[in-house]
């Protein structure tokens, strides 16, 4: 186990696992959405008390999921970063930023969309929806603090540091609505016990999750490649690299 | 398709741009994903061939 954990902290071997893996992901992530997508928005039937606002769940729930998941990622290489020496912690923490980043706005922007016709407002200052927006708010910190430093480590480390603490953030979104009264409904699939939603709601949700998450990969795959290369610009093993 | 399909039950005017605003955000990722190695690939052949240049 630790051979392969060492293995990541090797700047060719993290460039060529990220490239191998990109057309993977994507053929994946383009597989599940596809089915995801036209399962619950052609097949699935209307909720009894939403009727077809409830859809809305099918890009909601899977980018408010990634937007937590990004960030735990972000967090999570940080420390190892920091703990370990692991150059590659920040590079895959500065790729997880602006992809985390754009899901947490797009699960704001739907969340709004759908609040509207159910709650009769855009916007309201509930828990849930202001946990998440302190949530774009350091991903927006995260970014601004690595570009901020004249000296590409110190503005890593800070980025870091503010990324493992921010990470208390996560668990309040999620048990924000157990924990407080809120506007927004409670767990869906997420919970103990069955999931309130009968299959042919459920298999399109969980198949946008899962090619949420595909497309997470994709794209980090991607970008890491581009961090990498910019870490190691003057190492020997790049040139091979940028010419194939 | 029905116009019962576009029109979500009523709900078109919400769910649609919702739908919209996803697609959005996934091309602007790949695209910006995609420009973000290709322009630190070119940073690395622009490296490269400097440090080529200085050392003939």
């Amino acid at each position: 186990m630790w051979t392969w954990f060492y293995k990541l902290a090797s700047p060719p071997y993290v460039y060529g696992a990220a490239a191998a893996l990109t057309p993977w992901f994507l053929v994946l992530a383009a597989l599940t959405i596809s089915y995801g997508l036209v399962a619950g928005l052609a097949f699935a039937p209307p909720d009894y008390q939403q009727g077809d606002a409830f859809r809305i769940i099918y890009v909601h729930a899977p980018s408010a999921w990634m937007s937590l998941f990004a960030y735990s990622t972000m967090a999570v290489a940080g420390a190892i970063a920091l703990i370990w020496r692991i150059k590659m912690g920040h590079a895959v923490a500065a790729a997880s930023a602006p992809i985390g980043a754009s899901f947490t706005l797009l699960a704001l922007v739907t969340g709004s969309l759908w609040g509207r016709p159910m709650w009769g407002t855009y916007w309201a200052w509930d828990p849930r929806l202001t946990s998440e927006l302190i949530l774009l708010f350091l991903y927006v910190g995260v970014i601004s603090l690595r570009s901020a430093f004249e000296d590409p480590a110190r503005g890593d480390r800070a980025a870091a540091l503010l990324g493992i603490v921010g990470l208390v953030n996560v668990p309040i979104i999620h048990y924000s609505v157990l924990w407080w009264n809120s506007l927004h409904q409670g767990a869906t699939v997420a919970k103990l016990g069955k999931p309130s939603m009968p299959g042919s709601m459920l298999w399109p949700l969980l198949s946008m999750l899962l090619g949420f998450m595909f497309f997470y990969g994709a794209v980090l795959c991607m970008r890491l490649q581009g961090e990498v290369l910019n870490r190691e610009r003057q190492a020997k093993w790049v040139r091979e690299a940028v010419q194939s | 398709v029905s116009s019962g399909f576009w029109s979500m039950g009523g709900y078109a005017r919400f769910v649609w741009p919702c739908f919209a605003f996803a697609c959005l955000v996934l091309a602007w990722n790949l695209w910006s994903a995609r420009r973000y190695r290709a322009a630190a690939r070119l940073r690395a052949m622009r490296s490269l061939l400097m440090a080529a240049g200085g050392e003939s």
